[in-house]
């Protein structure tokens, strides 16, 4: 108590000591941050690393031996991988895949979720609560019963059908998430815009979507990673290998290799790049903060 | 809306279908009441897959959110917040296929005496410990020491890949939660006289208390789920076989319809109370 | 209880200079009120006082105690803020009695002080609800109950009543004066309102750019504003200023502006006489500006006001505010607003005769802004002092 007292008297304002010792008050957070941070990306690095090097290193000893003499690095895993005839074509696949999977759900999604959170109708509460309910269902469950439906339809193996199960799938979770965030918007805001005579369609257009950016950035770069990055919908859906995404080729590329990891690793890192593209043309959504412009006296 | 002709076609019609053949034999000809469930709840296999999916539920979901709240709260200090919060991202981004590889080669074992390509084993070994075949033995790690049901050393390594994948999830939801708390209220705490823990403890945490829901709903179903990560490490080997493993291996393996649907059904059961209970209180905290 | 001082404090935020310089007084037991337009820096000195960002250069001390490195919440103060910051989560009781618990104070003791607190504010019904089942202006008074139950040394407000509806504000600022003297404590109050300063404060300080203008009794701003910024600033409607070229005529000096002039009364003479020849900013506050027909008491009879030559100027618009008439005025080519006798029937487009109160002229330094001022005895005009109870009335 007497020293928190004492303290400033001591010392000026501005100057080197005080200035240092904030920085070093700090220190168990930066330690903490850095640490868990390092820690986090260490299988990533590793991934990393392991993709450049040569078949044989990467199964006598560990990736982070790498860096001792003698240097072996190679880029021959990329150009294998990118060499197998269909690589590039499955790069295209995954997008064709991937865009439709995250922005049809996405749309039709906050639709439900502005119904659910600002309009009245009879039942309202149910169905959403039954809709959220299926978030539970889980996707092998499905896979026969509409593979069989697919097929009766004719569909079966083509992209509008992989469309549809992403949307499906991926609807519940984003009207859960969704009508949770619409649900916290300032209730004057709606009703203000009621009052000037706006539609729903118009409140929904230009007032709670462009409110709800970072929620659906979140919820986007989400979707985005789960089509991107799943195998089994694909697998079974979409037999054809020329519709094949990358995930599935990958796949099938390592089970016909065995276990070439060094392949893999590559692969893998390929496929990583344009998610983290995304994220990182998004991230301002997530660093900044919803209300970072609100007022202030 | 077509919203509901989504849901239905891909989720509410697979359901019903399911539950019809969970009370069937094994290729849905001939109708066998509750036999299938008999099994789900007596088979060994079928307990120890249910067991797992407990540990599953506590282990993931507890560490996911608490260590996504961390980062979440402690990289919004720090100026390389962007950063940090990437490097918790990353996994995300990365496919089960690719992060399998990533922990095999964090997991590999190599019998004592042999190189170990893997680095914990590397490291454990550079420090005099013995090397553990982390997906496969049971005994606490570097003890004797074996516990009952899922308290084993491979699920504890599984849920680690998980909590490593998911985390960067919590992280981001909860973050984006935490930039809607109005810096008002957190000076107005501050000036109350709050130290740092309890303006987290008593006005962060409790603001932001519905969003941890969200989250952690969110990460109990993909706890209960669990499919890809397990298929993918161990294939549901020694033991580690979670509910939806299991089922798939049902179907695709055994071609048993009727016990993958009972499991199904079960899961499904499972999960409906906790979405019960979770959309209850946003009810209730949306009235007050 | 305590003061406060501000000493050469400096904050800035990249290159913005905040506040700059900013030296600063406050005695204990007083209501100070930091006024200045929107972004002069009122807040990011509150906000420095109370210890939520950090001071670049400089000192603030509270009572003897040095502040700068102390932490917000061992520096005795409670701050009251615009948004009301109220805690979303918690009842109105638990929003006062939070400060209280996390200083581990005895519950029974909480709950006396919270009821306290709760009957000053009259808002004892309320303890059990949540901040947003609650109207704006009960929002205001739970704001100020969290405060008052900690018994801060200093009381911080920044804007408290800029959300509320005109006629609250009102009464909030006659609660909050009568506040005041019930705790007797010292308040640092920001507002961009010159009337909220001009009627509750004991002292204002005006700032502009991040800088102090200047410091005094409401009156004393009004009286003797120390530059252009301040006199455009304190009273309301706002002063009119003309550009006047001082010459010196057959009557002796005058303010020249060109289609009209106006003789510089006695005591002004020396002040005035380096600037002969030379452009000055003449300043007439509207209250002293008066129809040749209903001159107030006091201005008949001598002064300025009679030798003063009326000016002919043409009425524009009139708004009629019950006790009182404001006129739109233009001679010439310049136009001004006058304050005038609600007896004045003058209709828009007439030409009337005003009569420039010359006692209350100002005259300020065209370059720098400063004030031009004699060398005053204290307690000049009696007629001012009426004037100023009235300043508080329009805004
Ligand atoms: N956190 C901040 N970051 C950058 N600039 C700021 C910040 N806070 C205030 N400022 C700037 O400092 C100046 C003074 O702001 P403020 O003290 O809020 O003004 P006032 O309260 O008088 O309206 C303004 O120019 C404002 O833009
Ligand atoms: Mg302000």
């Amino acid at each position: 108590m007497m020293a928190r007292k004492l303290e400033p008297l001591l010392s000026p304002a501005d100057g080197f000591l005080p200035r240092l010792r904030k920085i070093l008050s700090r220190w168990p957070l930066h330690v903490i941050l850095i640490v868990t941070a390092l820690l986090w990306m260490t299988p990533s690095i590793g991934l990393l690393i392991s993709s450049f090097r040569p078949a044989t290193d990467i199964a006598s000893s560990g990736w982070w031996t790498a860096f001792q003499t003698p240097f072996e690095f190679t880029l021959d895993n990329y150009s294998d991988v990118l060499s197998q005839n269909r690589m590039g074509q499955s790069f295209l696949n995954s997008l064709i895949i991937t865009i439709p999977g995250t922005v049809v759900p996405i749309m039709v999604a906050a639709f439900a979720a502005y119904a659910f959170a600002w309009m009245r109708f009879p039942g309202r509460n149910a169905l959403f609560i039954f809709v959220v309910a299926l978030l539970v269902v889980p996707v092998q469950m499905t896979l026969i019963p509409v593979l069989r439906l697919l097929t009766d339809l004719n569909m079966a193996g083509t992209f509008p059908a992989i469309w549809l199960a992403h949307t499906g799938y991926g609807l519940p979770f984003a009207i859960f998430l969704l009508r949770n965030f619409f649900g916290a918007l300032p209730k004057e805001l709606m009703e203000s815009a009621r009052l000037d005579g706006a539609s729903n369609m118009r409140i929904f257009f230009r007032l709670v979507l462009p409110l709800s950016v970072p929620a659906i950035a979140s919820l986007a770069i989400f979707q985005f990673l789960w089509v991107w990055n799943d195998l089994l919908v694909a697998m079974i859906y979409l037999q054809n290998p020329e519709l094949a995404p990358m995930t599935l080729t990958i796949n099938n590329l390592v089970s016909s290799f065995g276990t070439e990891w060094q392949l893999l690793t590559a692969a893998a890192f390929i496929s990583m790049a344009l998610p983290l593209v995304v994220f990182f043309a998004l991230q301002r959504y997530f660093v900044e903060g919803i209300l970072a412009g609100s007022v202030k006296g | 809306m077509p919203a509901f002709l989504f849901v239905t076609v891909f989720l509410i019609y697979p359901v019903i279908d399911t539950l019809r053949i969970s009370f069937f034999n094994r290729n849905s000809t001939e109708f066998i009441g509750l036999d299938n469930y008999e099994y789900v709840f007596t088979n060994s296999t079928a307990q120890s897959a249910l067991l797992n999916n407990v540990l599953w539920l506590v282990l993931f979901t507890v560490l996911a959110v608490g260590l996504g709240l961390l980062f979440a709260v402690l990289s919004g200090r720090v100026r390389y917040e962007a950063m940090a919060k990437a490097a918790v991202f990353i996994p995300m981004a990365i496919s089960f296929v690719a992060a399998a590889v990533i922990w095999r080669f964090m997991y590999a074992y190599a019998p004592e005496g042999f190189t170990q390509i893997g680095l914990i084993n590397a490291a454990g070994t550079g420090v005099g410990l013995e090397p553990i075949a982390w997906l496969v033995e049971h005994p606490l790690p570097y003890t004797d020491v074996t516990l009952p049901g899922p308290l084993h050393t491979n699920n504890f390594a599984l849920v680690a890949v998980g909590v490593w994948m998911w985390t960067g999830f919590a992280m981001v939801i909860l973050s984006a939660g935490l930039k809607g708390i109005s810096t008002d209220i957190l000076e107005a705490a501050r000036v109350d006289g709050a130290g740092e823990w309890q303006i987290f403890r008593r006005i962060i945490l409790p603001v932001l208390s519905p969003t941890i829901a969200v989250v952690a709903t969110t990460l109990v179903i993909q706890a209960l789920k669990k499919f890809d990560m397990v298929w993918v490490m161990t294939a549901g080997n020694f033991e580690t076989d979670v509910v939806a493993t299991l089922m798939f291996k049902q179907m695709f393996n055994f071609s048993d319809f009727g016990r993958a649907a009972a499991l199904a059904v079960v899961l499904l059961a499972a999960i409906l109370p906790i979405m019960l209970i979770s959309i209850r209180r946003f009810r209730a905290q949306e009235e007050t | 209880m305590a003061g406060v001082r501000f000493k050469n404090v400096t904050k800035r935020y990249g290159k913005v200079l905040a506040v700059n310089g900013f030296s600063l007084d406050i005695a204990d037991k007083e209501f100070l009120v930091l006024v200045g337009p929107s972004g002069s820096g009122k807040s990011t000195a509150l906000r420095l006082l109370a210890g939520l960002e950090e001071i670049n250069e400089g000192n603030i001390y509270i009572g003897d105690r040095l502040i700068n490195n102390v932490p917000a919440k061992d520096r005795g103060i409670a701050m009251v803020f615009q948004s009301y910051a109220l805690y979303p989560h918690m009842t109105v009781f638990q929003n006062m009695a939070f400060g209280l618990s996390l200083r581990k104070t005895p519950k029974d003791e909480i709950k006396t002080r919270v009821e306290k607190a709760a009957d000053i504010l009259d808002i004892t019904e309320l303890l059990k609800r949540k901040p947003r089942q609650l109207s704006g202006g009960q929002r205001q008074r739970v704001a100020l109950g969290r405060a008052i139950v900690r018994k801060p040394d200093v009381f911080l407000l920044d804007e408290p009543l800029s959300n509320l509806d005109a006629k609250l504000r009102v009464q909030t600022r006659a609660g909050l004066s009568k506040l005041h003297q019930r705790l007797g404590t010292t308040f640092v109050y920001v507002t961009h309102d010159q009337v909220e300063a001009m009627t509750m404060a004991t002292r204002i300080a005006v700032m502009d750019q991040g800088i102090i203008q200047q410091v005094g009794k409401p009156q004393e701003l009004y009286n003797r504003p120390d530059n252009a910024f301040v006199a455009g600033f304190i009273g309301s409607p706002a002063m009119n200023f003309f550009e006047a070229s001082v010459t010196n005529g057959p009557q002796g000096m005058k303010l020249d502006m060109d289609t009209f002039s106006v003789p510089v009364p006695k005591d002004r003479l020396s002040a005035l006489n380096p600037f002969l020849k030379k452009k000055i900013t003449f300043g007439m506050r509207p209250e002293h500006i008066h129809n040749r027909e209903f001159l107030p008491p006091g201005c008949e009879a001598d002064g300025d006001c009679i030798t003063a030559s009326p000016v002919k100027a043409k009425v524009e618009v009139t708004e009629l505010m019950g006790n009182e008439i404001f006129l739109h005025l233009v001679a010439g080519d310049k136009s001004f607003l006058a304050r005038v006798d609600p007896r004045t029937s003058a209709k828009p487009g007439q030409d009337i005769e005003v009569v420039f109160n010359m006692d209350n002229m100002h005259a300020f330094d065209p370059e720098t802004g400063q004030a031009i001022h004699t060398q005053k005895e204290k307690g000049q005009g009696e007629g001012k002092e009426k004037v100023e109870k009235s300043i508080d009335l329009p805004s």
